[in-house]
């Protein structure tokens, strides 16, 4: 497979040709916004706050769009809320303001002298299109603007990835408190499997950066690993992060027993919660970066079985799971069929006291 | 939904295979943000209403206009790691409805944190990110304690830490030159010598002159350091407020 990113922002950050066994990117500085992408079809979008200024619109046009907007937003009330715990008007209101801000130029207060132009990063019909989508589609906000905010980053998402969600960045305080009592661990491989955004491997590769460690993410998603691609690149972790296509541990054979960590957050959903999902998951978000199978806990065993293979002796791992009942059933597995394989496991809570986590060490 | 969290000093896994603990998150924080800016405002701003979206910074001090006394000989709340801080608090995030994770999208990013041991709340939800409201919740609330909570000042044996040497201009009677360049209200750790210059202040029931005694300064010089601070001014003045004196202007 081969892809070709380009970008219009950061250009210095895109010299260096990323190569890996089966992933090839190209960066060309000082194009154009476009993206293209060959062969296989995947474009990574530009979001939203990324794109030039191109566009000018009056101030009364955007002040008019603005009160528009609002109204749409006050006229869901706790619909949604009530019907699949999705966004009040608050929420949405919230949500109108950063998407001015990631529109707008120099984010106008509205306040101001009616007859000036602002700039912007969209034209104005797309604009009431995207919030359009955004209330009566219940299309994600991250999509509509293209990005999500996630610990330090900001990440490109698109439809056909899974947008981060703060849970997750736990992971990344796990990783570097490990590898901060461990050299070995600091200097050696890791890998994120099913990388998605790239969220968690940019993370962790900032993490290991100061220590010459890497990353290998993989996702089955093209789609996924070319938006992880754009993403390394903006962070200029290209040297660090390298980006391989295929299901869980297959692009990884040449690691086994290699490892110095391993981290996951893999699709952990029982397929029939699936369909009552928050609309904007369930009808926005990749199914397959969703559904765990049965019990939702098909990619976190085989992940289990895996680890055992790929860690190297004291590497460590953590993954993330839909709750208490799942890490308790990882656990057991772990002590189980794997004895021997794992030790120092543990469970940790997420921000809301959730048990999100089991971490350990291969023996 | 308030949940408690309590924070490890360390990330200690030291487990055996047939004995799994369960643990609340280790998390570090980075100061990235002046500490100061916030609480430029001249009255506590409240935490926001559910209608109230325009207003993304917010802070709410549970003891506004009195001080909270504790034990001179504890360690110092604001000299703590940013973790070891964390340990005495207690944190509500988004709240806690339905399981989270993968089931949920939503963008409910304000961060409450409170000290259990004075009561001192922070909260900041103007970022887009639970991760950086989480670190200026911090960050403010170290802040907030420096100005809210005092320590008793044992007057008869009085010598002011290094920290309030350091924001003193260098015409102090006392300061050594040792104590290197003065440092202003932008320096963060101006918030240090900030609390031991109340806690003396406190000591000498307001009085500017008599504190200046103590610092080798005179009123005048006492004076233009508290004004240059909003929050540090406006902490002395409530002082002097509930002692009956005039405030400083
Ligand atoms: C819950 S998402 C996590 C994405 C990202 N790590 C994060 O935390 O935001 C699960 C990811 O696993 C990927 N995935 C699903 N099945 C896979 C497989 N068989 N092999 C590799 N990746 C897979 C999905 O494409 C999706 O990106």
């Amino acid at each position: 497979m081969k892809l070709t990113l380009t970008s219009v922002y950061r250009p210095h950050c895109f010299p260096t040709l990323l190569n890996s066994s089966s992933f090839i990117s190209l960066c060309r500085p000082f194009c154009t916004s476009a993206l293209s992408s060959v062969p296989t079809g995947v474009k990574p979008q530009v979001p939203l706050f990324l794109r030039p200024p191109i566009y000018s619109t009056k101030l009364c046009d955007l002040k008019k769009w603005h009160d528009w907007a609002k109204g749409l937003a006050f006229s869901v009330g706790s619909t949604f809320l009530h019907s699949d715990n999705g966004p009040d008007s608050s929420l949405l209101c919230r949500e109108l303001k950063w998407l001015m801000e990631d529109a707008v130029v120099g984010h106008h207060s509205l306040g101001v002298k009616d007859d000036g132009r602002v700039e912007m990063r969209v034209d104005m019909e797309e604009l009431y299109c995207l919030w359009r989508q955004r209330i009566l589609e219940r299309r994600p906000f991250q999509y509509v603007v293209g990005c999500e905010h996630w610990r330090d980053f900001v990440l490109s998402v698109q439809e056909g990835v899974l947008i981060p969600r703060p849970e997750t960045e736990l992971v990344v305080d796990f990783v570097s408190g490990v590898v901060s009592e461990n050299e070995d661990l600091k200097k050696g491989a890791w890998a994120d499997l099913g990388t998605g955004s790239g969220a968690l491997a940019i993370g962790i590769g900032g993490v290991l950066a100061s220590g010459g460690g890497r990353v290998i993410a993989t996702d089955l998603s093209p789609v996924a690993v070319a938006v992880a691609a754009y993403n390394v690149q903006r962070y200029c972790l290209q040297d660090n992060i390298e980006l391989r296509e295929g299901s869980w541990f297959e692009p990884l054979k040449d690691m086994e027993g290699r490892l110095a960590g391993l981290v996951s957050n893999p699709p952990y959903i029982p397929s029939k919660d699936i369909s009552g999902l928050q609309a904007e998951v369930g009808r926005h978000e990749p199914r397959v970066s969703l559904d765990g199978g049965i019990d939702g806990m098909d990619a976190l065993l085989h992940l289990c079985d895996g680890a055992a293979l790929m860690l190297k002796p004291g590497g460590f791992f953590a993954f993330e799971t839909n709750g208490k009942q799942q890490c308790r059933a990882l656990v057991d597995y772990m002590e189980n069929n794997r004895s021997g394989s794992f030790c120092n496991l543990e469970i940790r809570a997420d921000f809301a006291g959730i048990q999100r986590f089991v971490i350990g060490f291969h023996q | 939904m308030a949940h408690m969290f309590l924070f490890k000093p360390t990330l200690s896994l030291s487990l055996r295979l047939n004995k799994t603990s369960i643990s609340l998150p280790h998390r570090s924080f980075r100061h990235s943000h002046p500490p100061f800016p916030f609480l430029s405002s001249t009255h506590p701003i409240s935490l926001p209403s559910a209608s109230d979206s325009n207003n993304r910074t917010h802070i709410r001090c549970s003891s506004n206009h009195t001080s909270t006394a504790v034990e001179g000989s504890e360690k110092s709340f604001v000299h703590l790691t940013d973790v070891e801080l964390m340990r005495q608090c207690e944190m509500d995030t988004f709240k806690a409805s339905g399981p989270g994770g993968q089931h949920r999208n939503k963008r409910e990013s304000a961060v409450r944190i409170k000290h259990l041991p004075t009561g001192v709340i922070a909260q900041a939800s103007e970022d887009r990110s639970q991760h950086k409201n989480r670190a200026s919740a911090l960050n403010r609330l170290r802040s907030l304690i420096a100005l809210k909570v005092r320590k008793t000042v044992d007057l008869e044996a009085y010598s002011p830490p290094r920290e309030l040497l350091q924001i003193l201009p260098p015409k102090s009677s006392i300061r050594g030159s040792d104590c290197g360049p003065q440092i202003g209200p932008n320096n963060p750790k101006f918030a240090l010598g900030m609390q031991a210059l109340l806690d003396l202040f406190f000591a000498v029931e307001g009085s500017v002159s008599e504190a200046a005694k103590y610092l080798g300064l005179s009123t005048g010089a006492l004076s233009r350091i508290i004004l240059s601070d909003d929050s540090l001014r406006k902490e002395v003045n409530n002082l002097r407020a509930s002692k009956g004196m005039k405030p400083l202007k």
